[in-house]
């Protein structure tokens, strides 16, 4: 047996430890959960028998389902799928010894979701188009006569040349479009994370955090956006605990 | 292209979601992820990730038809 930990709360200062957990949380497999808590953080857990559990997409789905009711309720910080401790002693002593890690990235979040923004392309319709507006010149052969014996390695140096030309292109225009996001969204946003062209269709994979009550605000802006952009794909996603806003590996 | 950018598909909330609890979230060094038959589960998280991201474009636009 050992102690699945769900996330770590802040409890408010002056409501001292939370010792239970409201009843209709239940964990994955419908354990129980229950609370291990240290001066104002507590730890969320819940009894798993390792040799019984296959993890599958039920019990992912499951365990994200607590850190979501949690977060109705309480700051958190949720912990990665898997993690686990020995035992109450040991998860009491992990919430002491990096008490003040826990603290300083409960403050960050406060009161604040993430929202995660993906940005698609047609890959090939967006290749011709920045290579239409960017009228891409040739090489020309150097000399006429030689132009039979260089054509083919003049076609393969037109043709990197082309190639490294559009890869300068696509980056100018996606740093243009992340520009775009981020004026746009200064005002609301708390923090970003972006990362350019993870694959060939996929342009911009970006995640925000922003206070809960400025979601309409966030969405119309992202609706604006998408309008300006018709070629391209937007798939903003969220309200979701701050996952991606978590600075913290534990010893 | 699709011009709602509030995804309300299932499909494109469980690969999100999937991804932030198996790849993000407080990480706990040492032997303590839960293991598949020998295999990291997170190392299964992120390969089963690298091929589903590439069908959340088409989820989207209603090209591919979910699982």
């Amino acid at each position: 047996m050992a102690m699945l930990i769900y996330a770590v709360l802040q409890t408010k200062p002056g409501s001292g430890n939370l010792n239970t957990i409201p009843e209709d949380i239940k964990g994955i497999r419908e354990e129980l959960v229950y609370a291990v808590p240290f001066k104002e953080i507590t730890a969320v857990v819940g009894n798993i028998n390792e040799t019984n559990v296959i993890p599958d997409k039920l019990d992912v789905i499951a365990y994200a389902g607590v850190i979501e009711k949690l977060l109705q309720k309480y700051t958190l910080l949720p912990m990665r799928f898997g993690s686990k401790m020995e035992s109450n002693e040991a998860i009491k002593n992990m919430l002491e010894n990096n008490y003040t890690e826990f603290q300083k990235n409960l403050q960050k979040v406060e009161n604040k979701v993430e929202f995660g923004l993906k940005i698609f392309c047609d890959a090939e319709k967006l290749k011709q188009d920045l290579l239409k507006k960017s009228e891409v010149k040739e090489v020309s052969p150097p000399h006429k006569s030689i132009e039979s014996k260089n054509s083919v390695f003049t076609d393969y140096i037109n043709k990197k040349l082309k190639e490294h030309r559009y890869e300068e292109m696509l980056l100018r225009y996606v740093e243009t479009v992340i520009t775009e996001i981020t004026d746009c969204l200064s005002s609301l946003s708390t923090d970003s994370r972006f990362t350019k062209m993870t694959s060939a269709k996929q342009l911009i994979d970006s995640v925000f955090l922003l206070e809960k009550e400025k979601d309409p605000l966030l969405i119309e802006n992202i609706q604006t956006l998408q309008k300006k952009h018709p070629g391209l794909n937007f798939i903003l996603t969220g309200p979701w605990p701050p996952y991606s806003f978590v600075e913290l590996t534990l010893k | 292209m699709n011009n709602n950018v509030i995804d309300q598909s299932k499909d494109i909330t469980i690969l999100e979601l999937l991804d932030r609890v198996l790849n993000k979230g407080v990480i706990l060094t040492g032997d303590i992820v839960i293991s598949v038959a020998d295999i990291d589960l997170v190392y299964l998280g992120v390969k089963l990730l690298l091929s589903s991201v590439e069908t959340m474009d088409q989820l989207k636009s209603g090209t591919k038809k979910a699982e």
